[in-house]
């Protein structure tokens, strides 16, 4: 089964590096995310192909995918749905919005009112929506790719702390390389491509490789070194607000899920690192006007891998 | 204990300046007992005011203010009627300054100040008291001050917490703990230096004991107290009861009514001076015979010189002068309790020859007055056969004529006082019988003087020693007589043998005024003799051993202790005391603690690391051990094998589950990649 659950991440991994270029890393990321079953953050600039992946990733797994813009004038009941008075029946029936679908895609989140945004965050914590007093249970997998603009734009509403501890990751595309933006200048690869896309893992076949992410052993060395992470994070000269247990708790579980994309079933240091920015830059706050994940780098750093003691 | 980011210009908390508080009342309390009495209410009160401060419900005392308490306070000690100068007038001022320093605490820069005064204040109290309950007190002075100081360093979050208070208390003990065998040796082996420049004396602390005049009346004053007056511990023979005489002072000069040692004022350094001039001390005045009484006497605080040793002293050691009426003075008055240490003859013979001086003045009389006794004296003598048979008439008279022995007698008026004790009252006590029988010898010329002291003690079965309390006070007198020298003569002994035997207590045991006017004294209670005792012991084990040991015991200590060891063990002995020193410095470090505190794998793990850094190659924390072999492989090709096997073992053993099955074979195989890495 690893063997196959291995070739099958591999094989969706190389068709989104295909239409995302030179992104492999992030892509992995974004896979880390959805096999640990938690919600990815994507905040970068318009145009740097955020929606791309999200539209890649429901394509290889073959799940269902919807897409809301989210604006200043976007309302709770076009995310989750509303009841609606059916003239023929004489009945309320409940309409379902577009937040009921495997892979939903909140493009540009930090655009829409406080109202808008708790409305979408309620459900990917509970993973349901109640409207009227009745409990609506969202699909599984529910997966969640929210794209966020940098804060300094104006007309957002940035998202409060409690908020963004919500998403398991959060990624940053970034400008791709010179090669990357050659060949997509070329117009072989990018958007066009996503409809070349194969659905190579079916929607049972996710849901076991989801099972085995938190059966990858980690080691009292290996939390040893996670623990040594976190209190660092809550060092109070560093950081105004460390990683809650919330937190670490992300940390562990993005570290297994990236572990088995690399085809292991231990958890290693390296595991810890690749995810640490990932799972920290949105959730600790500086002391000083320092960005999450400056510091995060910062943090991972400073701390020694090696060490420990014996339980 | 410091936070990170720490600094001293931080504003003192309101934890902190609770504790402050607390230990400056602490601190400030045992003055009170020994200054004046209205440093109380001052402390009192400039506590209170700055708790009203912390609280909000009154500013900060502007300058003007705090000026003019300050001027309003050096006024107060002015005009308290303490010399200008003295160490009490610069105490209280210093006291003054600690209580208004609170005033103006607002920095922990002067926080630390306070604490700082306040151990030299704690340093200071002793200058008043030495007692066990002053060292306790200073004890538990230290601890609170040293947990202010703690306190005041925190941070606001360590302040927080819960047990804050109990952590400071515990912090603080563990702390003044941890001096203690640093306090011991350097209490033991530190050189005593004299002082350089000599304490003023302290004018709070009124003279007790013995003073150098003697009327009808003082010594039974003295009686009515149970203050310990000094302890006394025989090696070898010990004397018997009719022995210990303890000669204190010896006057002269009688002029009509009071004794005194000269015919003129004087102070008692003009009376060092005189007595060295007058009667030196001279070796060869006496005929040593007999065994010696060899003892060792510790003198409480008097203030005033007197030293009190068994007739004649031959040998005594110490701060101490001798002078040729056999008597023992210190070089200053007593202030803090004296050790001495002396040898005495009791069977010797004292000046066989008198000097023209000593003649003169142990003959002197007033020029008339108590014509009856003169009168009385003549016909006495002229009826004895020689001088002795005229002492041992006029003893016996004592004990065959109505007198008595009490502590209640009857006035006998400024003119004539020995015609009416004599013949009229026949009522008196020591003071009356020796002062009455030295003017019947002078009258007929035979030079006599009164020697005042102490006769008896208490012999303590604990602690094997004698103690010699106030009213165990007593005079008795001296005649010189022809080839046999001073005679000690005591006429009390004759009128009331029990006062020999067994003490004031069962002399006046007929009237009951032993300790009349000292109703809670602990002797008037037999049951708790047994306690008295024990404390007693304890006292003088304290007095001995503590506050007894000055250079000349720490020599003989020292003396003791290289006597009996040969040079091999006492290096040993040397070394073993630094190498424990330095293990407990390292075990504070953690140094010891942090090598056992991680598992052996990493230990090796980082041994390693260490010969990667040999060779140049440095391991940055975040580095991963993989990503390290890599690195360090490419930098050492020829040991590339070796750092890959030794990186995957250990990575294997941290990280792989189930890697950890076999832990000893791995680790031995660690160690021998670790050995061929070289």
């Amino acid at each position: 089964m690893t063997q196959t659950a291995q070739a099958l991440i591999n094989l969706a991994s190389s068709q989104l590096n295909n239409v995302i270029l030179g992104k492999s890393n992030q892509v992995r990321l974004a896979l880390t995310a959805l096999l640990a079953g938690g919600h990815l953050l994507l905040e970068d600039l318009p145009g740097m192909g955020k929606t791309t992946l999200a539209h890649g990733l429901s394509n290889v797994f073959g799940l269902e995918y919807k897409r809301v813009q989210f604006t200043s004038d976007l309302l709770p009941a076009d995310v989750i749905g509303a009841t609606v008075f059916d003239a023929k029946t004489s009945e309320f029936n409940f309409r379902a919005g577009p937040i009921f679908s495997d892979i939903f895609l909140a493009d540009e989140l930090n655009r829409a009112t406080p109202r808008a945004q708790s409305a979408l965050l309620e459900a990917m914590e509970e993973r349901q929506v109640s409207i009227d007093g009745e409990s609506h249970m969202l699909p599984d997998p529910f997966f969640v790719i929210a794209t966020q603009n940098p804060q300094s734009q104006s007309g957002t509403f940035p998202l409060p702390e409690s908020q963004l501890d919500r998403f398991l990751l959060r990624v940053s595309l970034g400008y791709p390389d010179q090669g990357s933006e050659r060949a997509l200048l070329r117009g072989k690869h990018g958007r066009k491509s996503l409809d070349a896309m194969q659905q190579c893992i079916t929607k049972e076949q996710l849901l076991t490789i989801q099972a085995r992410v938190p059966k990858i052993n980690m080691t009292d060395a290996l939390l040893d070194y996670v623990q040594r992470l976190v209190a660092q994070t809550r060092e109070q000269d560093l950081v105004l607000l460390g990683l809650s247990p919330r937190g670490s708790l992300a940390l562990v579980r993005s570290a297994q899920s990236w572990a088995l994309i690399q085809g292991r079933d231990h958890v290693l240091p390296e595991d810890v690192q690749a995810v640490f920015v990932a799972v920290a830059g949105h959730r600790i706050v500086g002391r000083r006007e320092t960005q999450g994940d400056q510091l995060a780098r910062q943090i991972l750093n400073m701390v020694d891998v090696v060490g420990g003691v014996r339980v | 204990m410091l936070g990170k980011g720490y600094q001293l210009s931080q504003q003192v908390t309101y934890r902190g300046m609770i504790w402050l508080l607390a230990a400056q009342l602490v601190v400030m309390l045992p003055f009170a007992f020994y200054l004046p009495i209205w440093l109380i209410p001052v402390m009192l009160a400039s506590t209170f005011w700055r708790i009203r401060v912390i609280k909000g419900e009154s500013g900060q005392p502007k300058l003007v203010v705090r000026l003019f308490v300050i001027a309003l306070g050096i006024a107060g000690v002015m005009f308290s009627g303490m010399t200008l100068l003295s160490l009490d007038t610069m105490v209280s001022l210093l006291l003054l300054g600690f209580a208004f320093k609170s005033l103006e605490v607002i920095r922990q820069r002067d926080a630390l100040v306070v604490v700082f005064i306040g151990f030299f204040l704690v340093a200071i109290s002793f200058l008043f008291s030495q007692s066990i309950p002053a060292g306790a007190y200073g004890i538990f002075a230290l601890i609170i001050l040293t947990g202010a100081l703690i306190a005041n360093q925190q941070s606001p979050a360590q302040q927080l917490s819960q047990n804050s208070t109990r952590s400071s208390l515990k912090m603080a003990s563990a702390m003044l703990i941890q001096c203690v065998p640093l306090m011991i040796l350097v209490f033991i082996f530190m050189p005593r230096f004299s002082p350089l420049w000599s304490i003023p004396s302290f004018e709070s602390h009124a003279k007790t004991g013995i003073t150098d005049t003697m009327a009808p009346g003082d010594i039974a004053n003295l009686s009515k107290s149970d203050e310990l007056a000094f302890r006394a511990s025989f090696t070898g023979r010990k004397p018997a009861a009719d022995e210990m005489y303890w000669r204190g002072l010896v006057l002269n000069h009688f002029d009509g009514k009071s004794w005194q040692q000269l015919p003129e004022e004087y102070d008692t350094d003009e009376l060092k001076d005189q007595l060295q001039a007058i009667i030196p001390w001279k070796r060869n005045s006496v005929e040593v015979k007999g065994e010696p009484f060899r003892y060792e006497v510790i003198y409480e605080k008097t203030g005033q010189p007197w030293l009190f040793t068994l007739t004649p002293t031959t040998k005594v050691d110490g701060q101490t002068i001798q002078f040729g009426d056999y008597r023992v003075m210190s070089r200053g008055d007593i202030q803090s309790p004296l050790m001495v240490n002396a040898v005495s003859y009791p069977d010797s013979k004292r000046d066989l020859e008198l000097t023209e001086y000593a003649r003169q003045s142990s003959l002197q009389l007033p020029s008339n007055g108590d014509e009856k006794t003169r009168a009385f004296a003549r016909a006495l003598r002229a009826d004895s056969s020689n001088d002795a048979d005229y002492v041992n008439k006029v003893l016996r008279r004592f004990a065959e004529k109505a007198y008595f022995y009490t502590l209640r007698p009857p006035l006998l008026g400024d003119e004539d006082t020995i015609d009416k004790f004599l013949f009229e009252s026949q009522k008196g006590f020591c003071s009356h019988y020796s002062g009455s029988f030295v003017y019947l010898m002078r009258a007929v010329g035979i030079p006599a003087r009164i020697v005042v002291g102490y006769l008896g003690g208490e012999w303590n079965k604990n602690g094997d020693y004698l103690a010699v309390r106030q009213y165990d006070a007593h005079a008795w007198a001296e005649v010189w007589l022809e080839g046999e020298g001073w005679r000690r003569v005591d006429p009390t002994a004759w009128v009331a043998p029990s006062r020999v035997e067994g003490g004031l207590e069962a002399a006046v045991d007929y009237e009951g005024s032993f300790l009349e006017g000292n109703l809670f004294s602990t002797h008037h209670f037999k049951w708790l003799d047994g306690i008295r005792e024990k404390m007693d012991a304890l006292q003088y084990g304290w007095r001995r051993w503590i506050l007894g040991y000055d250079n000349e015991s720490q020599k003989n200590l020292l003396k003791s202790i290289l006597d009996k060891m040969s040079s091999v063990p006492l290096a040993a002995l040397v070394g073993a005391l630094f190498l424990g020193i330095f293990l407990l410095w390292f075990a504070m470090l953690g140094l010891l603690g942090r090598k056992t505190y991680e598992a052996y794998e990493h230990q090796l793990y980082r041994k390693f690391c260490k010969r990667m850094e040999k060779h140049g190659i440095l391991r940055e924390p975040q580095q991963t051990p993989y990503e390290f072999a890599l690195i360090a492989s490419e930098k050492l090709p020829n040991k590339a094998n070796v750092i890959r096997d030794f990186s995957t073992l250990y990575q294997q053993l941290c990280y792989v589950p189930g890697g950890t099955a076999e832990r000893e074979a791995p680790h031995q195989k660690m160690r021998k990649l670790l050995r061929e890495l070289g």
